[in-house]
This record gives C-alpha cells, sequence and structure tokens, in this order.
C-alpha cells in the first residue's frame, strides 16, 4: 500500500492545488513542497522496506473483468530507483520554482498529475493500468508546457504531444496482440511474463512496442521532440521531462518490451544498440553545436538516453543494470542541469544564449562552481553515479555486443567530454568580444556581481547533487536490487 | 390482443405524449401574451416532468414491479416492441439524456414557437426511444422516420442569432437528403423483408447471403449510413450542426447517434454469421476508414466549434463502426458502449458551446474560447473533461470506449499471420486518425486554457438547471472512465 500512496498522494495533491485560489501561491507552494515531499517519503520507505529480488507490497483487484483489466501495483528492483528518482525530481522541481506567481494554482494542478501519472506507470503491474497512467502523463505536459513555457511553447508542445500519443498509439496495438496470443484474457503482467509467445509474433510485435516507448525515450530519429520540448518548457516541467519522463519510455522498453517478448529482444538487439550508439554520438555532437544553452542540455538528454538504450540492448545483466542506474543518474543530474541553466542562471542572466553570457565565473563564482561540478557529474566524474553507470553500460557491451559498437560508444564518451568541457568554457570562462561602445556601456552597466543562489535553490542542488554523490559512492545501494530483478527478468533468455 | 397489457407496457411513452400536449395546450391557451422566457421555462418544466414521469414507469418496469416481466416480454406480435432489460435501460438512458437537453434548450431561445419546439424535441426522444426497443423492420422504420422528421423541423428553428435563412436552408438540405436517405433505407427494408419472409428481425438468421439480401444491405447501409453521419454520405452534417439551434444539434449528435447504432446492429442481427456476411463486410469498411478520414483531416480546418464537432461525430461514426465489422458479441457491446460514451461526452460539448453561443450572440469560434479558464473557470473544466473524453484520454470514458472498441475489433480475429489478417490494420488506421484527432481537440483546449487575453462577450451566468445538466454529463463522462464495468457488465449481459 506504501508504493501506491505515492500515486494518491500525487492526485490529491494536483487537486488540492487546483482547488485553492491563484492568489494564494505562497500556501500553494508549501502544499505542493509537502506534496512532493510526502511522495518522496514515501518512495523512500518502500526502498527502506525492500527486500528483493521479486515484485512486492502487491495490490492486486479486478477492475475491468470484461477486457481482461485488473488493477495491480508493486514494485521491484527496476522500478524502485525510479520511483526515488521521481520523488526527489519533484521535490527539486518545486524548490527551483519557488518564487511562480503566475497561475501557480493550475500549475502544480498539471505538475501533480503530471507525477502522479509517472508514479504509476512504475508501480502498474497490469499492462492495461500500465497503459492508462503513461497516457494520463501526456496531457499535463501539453499544458506546463504551452502555458508557462518560453519561446516556440505552443509549437513544441504540440509536437511532444503529438510525438507521445503516436509512440503510445504503437503500444497499443501491440499490447492487444500480445492480449490475445496469450489467450489468457489477462493484461497482468506477472502472468503475461510466464507466457512463451510465438518467435513470428515477437518477431513482429517487439519492433513495434519497443519504439512506441523508445519515441518517449528521445530514441533517434523519434529524439527531436525532446530538445525542443525541453527547451521550451519551464524549469520543472523540463526537469520532469528530461529526468523522470523520457524514463518513462525507456522503462516500457524495459519492462514490457523486452519483459515480455526475449525472444524478440533477442532478434532485435543488436538494432537497439546500433540505434542508441547513434543517439549517443548524435546528441553528442549536436549539443556540441547548440547556442543556447538550454538546447546543449536537451540534447545531451538525448545522448544520455543512447546509453540507457545500448544498456538494454546488451540483454546483458552488467549493462542493464548500468542502464536501469543510467536512469536513475540522469533523472538526478539531468534535472539539475536544466534547473541550473532555466532557473538559477537564467532568472540571474535573463539569457540563455551562450555568446551573451560574459564572464559568469567572475561574476558568480559560486553557482559556476557548482555547475561546473554538476556538469562533470553528468559527464561521468568518479565519485558520482554517472561514472558508475557508464561503467556497467560499457562493461555489459564489451561482454555482449561487437566490438565497433564499443568503440562507437567509446567515441560518444570522448564527445560527451568534449561538449561537456567546450560549453562551461563557453558558459562561464570566455570574455564575450565586443568591441563598440553601446555595448561597452552596457556592460559596465551589467558588470556587477549576480546575487548568489537562494535557499530553495541550494536544498535542490543538495538534495539532487547529493543524491548522485550517494548512489556515486555506494552504488550497492541500488545495483543489489536492480540486478536482482533484472536477473529474474533475464532468467528467461535461454 | 391485451389491451391493459399494452398499456402498461407503453405507460413510459404515454407520459412523454401527455406532457408534449400539455406543454403546447400551455402554451397555446395560458401563455399565449407571456414573454418568450417565460414560455420557455413552462414548456421545458412541464417536458421534464413528462420524461421523470417516464422515468420513473421505466424504472417500475426496469425492476419488473409493473405488468412486464422482467425478461423478454413481446408485447405485440412480431417484435414490434421487445421489452426487456436491455432496450428498456438504452431506452430510459436516451429518456435520461433528453431530459439533460431540456435546460440547455430552455436558456437558449431560438425562436418564437417555443413550445413546438420542445414538443418536437419530445417527438424525437420518444422516437428514439421506439428506435432502441422495435426488432420489426417497419416499426423500427416508423420509429426512425419519426425521429427523423422531428429533427429536420428543430433544424429549422433558429431564428435567433441571425441565423435563420441558413437555419432553414439547412434543414432544407437535410430534410432533402434524409427523405432520399429514408427511400433508400425503405427499399433496403423491403427487399430483406423478401429475403426473410417475415418482419420480425429477432430470430431471423441467415445462413448465407444471396445477391437479393446482399442489395437489400447496400440500401439498408446507405439509409443508415446518412442517418449516423457516416462518409460518404455526410455532407449534410457539417451544415445542419453549425445551423440548427445548438441544443438540438446536441440532441441530433448525441441521442439519435445511440438510437442510430442500436438500429444499426439490430439490422444487422440477420447476418450474423460470417458466412452472410462476407459480402457486406468491405462496404463496412470502407465507410468506416473514409468516416474516419474524412472526419478527422475535415475537423483540422475548422474554426466554427460546432462545425469542428460534427467532423468529429463523423470520425467517430467511423470509429464506432471499427467495432460493428467485427460481428461478435464483443463487438456491438463495444459499438453500442461507444456510441453511449460519444453522447454523453459529445452532449456536455454542446452544451458548453450553446452557453458560449447565447454569451457571444452568435457561433461561437474556436478563438472566441480564449481566456475561457479566467472568465468561467467550472465551464472550463467541464469543457476539458469533454473534449479529452472526445480525443480518447484516460481516465475518461472516451478512452474506455475506444479501446473496447479496439479490442472487440482485434479479438474478433486475434491470428495474424500476414499483415492484412483480421482487424489488426483498420485499428491500426483508428489509431493513427486518434493521434490527428488530439491535434483538433487541443486546439479547443488551448484556446480555452492557454491563452491569457479575453474575448469580449457578457458573463451571464448559465442558470442552475442547465449547470446540473453539465455536472451531470461531466460526472457520467468520469465514472464511466473509471469505472466502466457495470455498464459494459450490463450490455454484454442483457442486450448482445
Amino acid at each position: 500500500m506504501i508504493a501506491l500512496l505515492t500515486v494518491i498522494f500525487s492526485f490529491v495533491g494536483a487537486l488540492v492545488c487546483g482547488l485553492m485560489p491563484a492568489r494564494w501561491h505562497r500556501a500553494i507552494r508549501w502544499v505542493a513542497l509537502s506534496t512532493a515531499g510526502l511522495g518522496f517519503a514515501a518512495a523512500f520507505c518502500c526502498a527502506l522496506r525492500y527486500t528483493g529480488p521479486g515484485m512486492e507490497d502487491i495490490i492486486s483487484r479486478t477492475w475491468i473483468p470484461s477486457m481482461g483489466v485488473g488493477f495491480i501495483t508493486g514494485f521491484d528492483g527496476i522500478s524502485l530507483p525510479l520511483l526515488l528518482v521521481t520523488g526527489l525530481v519533484a521535490v527539486a522541481g518545486v524548490l527551483f520554482t519557488w518564487n511562480l506567481d503566475h497561475r501557480a494554482d493550475q500549475f502544480y494542478a498539471f505538475y501533480f498529475a503530471l507525477i502522479g501519472g509517472v508514479y504509476g506507470v512504475f508501480l502498474s503491474m497490469d499492462l492495461f493500468l500500465l497503459f492508462v497512467f503513461y497516457e494520463i502523463a501526456i496531457v499535463p505536459k501539453y499544458f506546463l508546457i504551452a502555458i508557462w513555457g518560453g519561446a516556440k511553447r505552443e509549437y513544441a508542445a504540440m509536437k511532444l504531444v503529438m510525438y507521445s500519443f503516436g509512440g503510445s498509439a504503437l503500444v497499443l496495438i501491440g499490447m492487444l496482440a500480445l492480449f490475445f496470443a496469450s489467450g489468457l484474457n489477462t493484461f497482468d503482467l506477472r502472468a503475461l511474463m510466464e507466457v512463451d509467445f510465438s518467435s513470428g509474433l515477437q518477431a513482429v510485435v517487439f519492433p513495434v512496442m519497443f519504439v512506441g516507448f523508445a519515441i518517449l525515450a528521445g530514441m533517434w530519429p523519434f529524439h527531436t521532440w525532446a530538445p525542443q520540448g525541453h527547451s521550451a518548457a519551464p524549469t520543472a516541467a523540463s526537469m520532469l521531462l528530461a529526468g523522470v519522463v523520457m524514463k518513462l519510455g525507456a522503462y516500457g522498453c524495459l519492462r514490457v518490451a523486452v519483459g515480455l517478448m526475449p525472444e524478440g529482444a533477442m532478434v532485435w538487439a543488436p538494432w537497439v544498440a546500433v540505434f542508441a550508439v547513434i543517439n549517443i554520438i548524435y546528441g553528442a555532437l549536436a549539443a556540441l553545436r547548440q547556442e543556447d544553452f538550454k538546447y546543449v542540455i536537451g540534447y545531451s538528454s538525448v545522448s544520455h538516453m543512447g546509453f540507457v538504450l545500448l544498456g538494454i540492448g546488451t540483454l546483458h545483466l552488467t549493462g542493464m543494470t548500468g542502464a536501469v542506474l543510467q536512469m536513475f543518474s540522469h533523472g538526478v543530474i539531468g534535472a539539475l542541469l536544466f534547473a541550473m541553466v532555466g532557473t538559477v542562471i537564467y532568472t540571474r542572466t535573463k539569457t540563455r544564449m551562450l555568446d551573451e553570457l560574459h564572464r559568469l565565473m567572475e561574476r558568480m563564482p559560486g553557482i559556476a562552481w557548482v555547475f561546473i561540478v554538476v556538469a562533470l557529474a553528468s559527464m561521468g566524474l568518479p565519485g558520482f553515479s554517472g561514472f558508475v553507470y557508464e561503467l556497467y553500460v560499457i562493461l555489459g557491451a564489451w561482454a555482449a555486443l561487437p566490438t565497433w559498437i564499443v568503440i562507437g560508444a567509446g567515441l560518444g564518451v570522448f564527445a560527451t567530454f568534449g561538449y561537456t568541457l567546450a560549453k562551461i568554457h563557453e558558459a562561464f570562462f570566455r570574455e564575450r568580444s565586443t568591441g563598440d561602445d553601446a555595448s561597452d556601456n552596457n556592460n559596465g552597466e551589467s558588470d556587477a556581481d549576480y546575487p548568489p543562489m537562494t535557499l530553495p535553490e541550494k536544498a535542490g542542488v543538495a538534495l539532487l547533487l547529493g543524491a548522485s554523490l550517494v548512489i556515486g559512492l555506494c552504488p550497492w545501494l541500488l545495483t543489489n536490487h536492480i540486478a536482482g530483478s533484472l536477473q529474474l527478468l533475464l532468467n528467461r533468455f535461454n | 390482443m391485451d389491451y391493459s397489457a399494452i398499456f402498461t407496457a407503453l405507460l413510459p411513452d404515454l407520459f412523454v405524449v401527455v406532457a408534449l400536449f400539455a406543454a403546447l395546450g400551455v402554451d397555446y391557451t395560458k401563455l399565449r401574451s407571456a414573454s418568450l422566457a417565460d414560455r420557455a421555462c413552462a414548456a421545458s418544466r412541464i417536458c421534464g416532468v413528462g420524461l421523470v414521469g417516464a422515468l420513473v414507469a421505466l424504472a417500475f418496469q426496469l425492476t419488473g414491479s409493473l405488468a412486464v416481466d422482467g425478461h423478454a416480454l413481446e408485447v405485440t406480435t412480431h417484435g414490434q416492441l421487445v421489452l426487456n432489460a436491455g432496450t428498456l435501460a438504452l431506452k430510459a438512458l436516451l429518456f435520461l439524456l433528453g431530459l439533460l437537453v431540456l435546460p440547455l434548450a430552455a436558456r437558449t431561445i431560438s425562436t418564437p414557437q417555443v413550445s413546438e419546439y420542445f414538443a418536437l424535441l419530445l417527438l424525437a426522444t420518444l422516437g428514439m426511444g421506439f428506435m432502441v426497443t422495435s426488432r420489426n423492420l417497419l416499426g423500427a422504420f416508423v420509429a426512425l422516420e419519426l425521429v427523423s422528421l422531428s429533427l429536420y423541423a428543430l433544424t429549422a428553428l433558429n431564428s435567433a442569432q441571425k441565423g435563420s435563412a441558413k437555419s432553414a436552408e439547412a434543414a432544407l438540405k437535410y430534410f432533402t437528403y434524409g427523405g432520399v436517405a429514408s427511400a433508400f433505407l425503405l427499399f433496403g427494408i423491403s427487399y430483406l423483408f423478401g429475403a426473410l419472409g417475415q418482419l420480425d428481425i429477432t430470430q431471423a438468421t441467415l445462413a448465407e447471403a444471396p445477391r437479393l439480401v446482399v442489395v437489400a444491405y447496400l440500401f439498408i447501409l446507405v439509409g443508415l449510413g446518412f442517418k449516423l453521419a457516416l462518409a460518404p454520405f455526410h455532407l449534410w452534417a457539417p451544415d445542419v450542426y453549425q445551423a440548427a439551434p445548438t441544443p438540438a444539434a446536441a440532441w441530433i449528435a448525441s441521442g439519435s447517434k445511440i438510437a442510430g447504432v442500436a438500429l444499426l446492429l439490430a439490422l444487422l442481427g440477420p447476418v450474423s454469421l460470417p458466412s452472410a456476411h462476407s459480402a457486406i463486410v468491405p462496404l463496412l469498411l470502407l465507410m468506416a476508414v473514409a468516416s474516419m478520414a474524412v472526419g478527422n483531416l475535415g475537423a483540422l480546418r475548422q474554426s466554427n466549434v460546432k462545425r469542428l464537432l460534427a467532423y468529429s461525430a463523423i470520425a467517430n461514426a467511423g470509429y464506432i463502426l471499427v467495432a460493428v465489422v467485427a460481428f461478435t458479441d464483443d463487438g456491438r457491446a463495444a459499438a453500442l458502449f461507444y456510441a453511449i460514451v460519444y453522447a454523453v461526452a459529445t452532449l456536455g460539448a454542446f452544451a458548453v458551446v450553446s452557453v458560449w453561443n447565447d454569451r457571444l450572440g452568435r457561433e461561437a469560434l474556436i478563438d472566441d474560447f480564449r481566456g475561457a479558464w479566467k472568465a468561467s473557470p467550472g465551464l472550463s473544466l467541464a469543457l476539458l473533461v469533454f473534449v479529452l473524453s472526445l480525443a480518447g484520454i484516460p481516465p475518461l470514458a472516451g478512452f474506455v470506449g475506444k479501446f473496447y472498441l479496439f479490442f472487440a475489433a482485434i479479438h474478433a480475429a486475434p491470428q495474424m499471420e500476414y499483415w492484412s489478417d483480421g482487424l489488426y490494420w483498420l485499428v491500426a488506421v483508428a489509431l493513427v486518425f486518434s493521434v490527428v484527432a488530439l491535434y483538433y481537440y487541443l486546439k479547443i483546449l488551448k484556446a480555452v486554457f492557454v491563452r491569457e487575453e479575453t474575448g469580449e462577450m457578457d458573463n451571464t451566468p448559465v442558470g442552475l438547471p442547465a449547470s446540473v445538466a453539465i455536472l451531470v454529463l461531466a460526472l457520467l463522462t468520469v465514472a464511466l472512465g473509471v469505472w466502466p464495468e457495470p455498464v459494459v457488465e450490463y450490455i454484454r449481459l442483457y442486450l448482445f
């Protein structure tokens, strides 16, 4: 029951925030913070109580028996890190939008509706229920971006929603095919996992479902919604999008596509790996070319999701453990990067264009150092979670995939170094080369130091960076559970 | 013939008939010189009382307290009235929805012919009740004509808002096309009668379909395709929806859709065996794909909300056919369930649009809804529920309805060796078009929620009765989505 509380708290929070009058925005943010905090607390309790490796905290009720649908929730070592990261990002998202006063009631109503849907996906043990939560998460995204977003927000929001909905259409077809092929008259994932679907069916349905989910995971060439959507979104929403919503897709790929169709996965795994490597390299190179700071982070998300897909494509315990760990790690770090760029730096400099930033290292040294640490953590600095997952994924790839794919992934790692360092340089150390008097005057006026981080911002950074550090130093906290549950899933691969 | 049995069986309809004559009579005598608003108020109250009485009588019939035997009662011979738990519940649902249309009609007075307007609404409702309870070729046809004629006349009654010429033109168009469609239908029915040798379609099942039957169904589908606004017989719909008084358009879109689908399913009963319907299926497939394409693509370009809803009605009729072509009990149940779910949501959407039209004094464009969240948050929220249900977003009814349609369609032939096996491809087409549909539904919601500036209009309050009606429809939409099982099970148990 504790696990389900995450969903319940979120939806109740959405309702409460929505019903409060907008002018109480100070009260609303406290309600929002406590809602997110309660959700995280519930997820944390799950983590403390979980013994593994099987499914725990199972709630099973009939819901629509005419269609074989049950209301079944539970979690295992694969969902656990994702529940935690959802909780963390939800809390941090509220902290980084602390000063929101424009339609705050509706903002948090949509925000928590989205978070409730996300928690629900990670908890669903019934395919239909999973799909329902997956779709519940779509519409709030639209409004969060279209109402509170930045430039080109309506276009980006519509594009994102179209891509998500298109992906879920593919998933729906695959779902029905599996349901009727199983002959069990149930969408219960535990039962469906026991079924040996015919190889022909698996070979056809696997790519349909995998692509359907992977669209939301930002798989090349269906990734274009991601940088645009992330950049147009308000900070809290882009944190959620990058941090957890993209993980919905990856989680679906892993739990549903790979989990239900091992043979199909084996047939298609090389292709998954190839696309993953394209993701990694393409995302990194595209990030290198961006001038808009948020787009840099957006493309880096695409690149990082490539590592998740690569880990899944190995179909090897180590690689897949790395994939799940990366979902956690990028959830935390990616969200933090968006927060740094979208709120901490933007509210001070009022620009996201890299070539307009000027001597930030001197003018906001504290923030600059924090950002550099976060960026290095994202790059895979040892001591942070980014390093561990990269190790796992690459080791898994060595064990399971052809050498040239590993070399490709290795190149991707170098490209990641490249854009991270280059963009840090551009943002913080580069002097803006402006010669004419007008801009000199302008500079002289705005050359003053920027204010330091506020308390909510510090708290958010501490929360997310701390989580990454903890997992980076003690990865076994998560990897034991992840590997245990993945082993159960992989037992069918022989 | 036992007249007391007929009296008990027709008691609900009697309430409706008495109410409609009472409404006319009071209006013609006592209220001749009263204001339009007073006359509308009185007429809608009398009609409302009549429908409530009918609903109570139906409830008694359903629980078996009256003399009607709970399970299957044929009052007259040849299936002219088949009253069982299924058909009675469907009739009750239609009367209930009709009751919800009344407050909307009462607050939008679009014509000086107030009492006639309400009487026609009741007549249409009455006809729909007969449509779903009759399993006799002729009885069903007569009921359908009762509905159609009432709706033609209702369409013409929009003399407010400078739309009387358009309204008359649309009504004439509707009437002309509808008349031809009825002729087609009657012609088809006569052939079907020739093939079956009887008018009663409860028992008739054909083992195979000779040419005669195929031709019969060809004509029947043309006729019914028109009534259900299925492409390529949809051309009347956008004009009629736009020009008719909004509550009447709402009733055309919702009530007549449920009754029409029920009638279609009943008429397809004799060819339920695969050997019999194999020749008819291609036609149904064609209509399904064409309707989804025309409806969804056409809706993309609309700026008038009522017109957009008309195209969405065409598209949704197409979705319904996806389950109908399955020719299974599951498919029939899914089609009917979706028709109900769709009717509730579209009625709600029309209700909100009708309030807007009143406030603007003209037909609302999508752009007129901008900033609505600020001016009327309650209505905006209701519109959110209805539109998202139409788009098929969980946890609203439209999602479960659509899922059930696809579920049933694939269930009919789940094996897939080749891409054209089963109905996978049709479901895929439907899914592609529902992605397209989300675009135009979100266009409405974008105006409502995203825009900051508000359009200029007076904020006349909605009024209690209409608010209650909208609230009930919104709650139904949510409830049918969160907990559809009782309704689905009821349909499966008693109807198919």
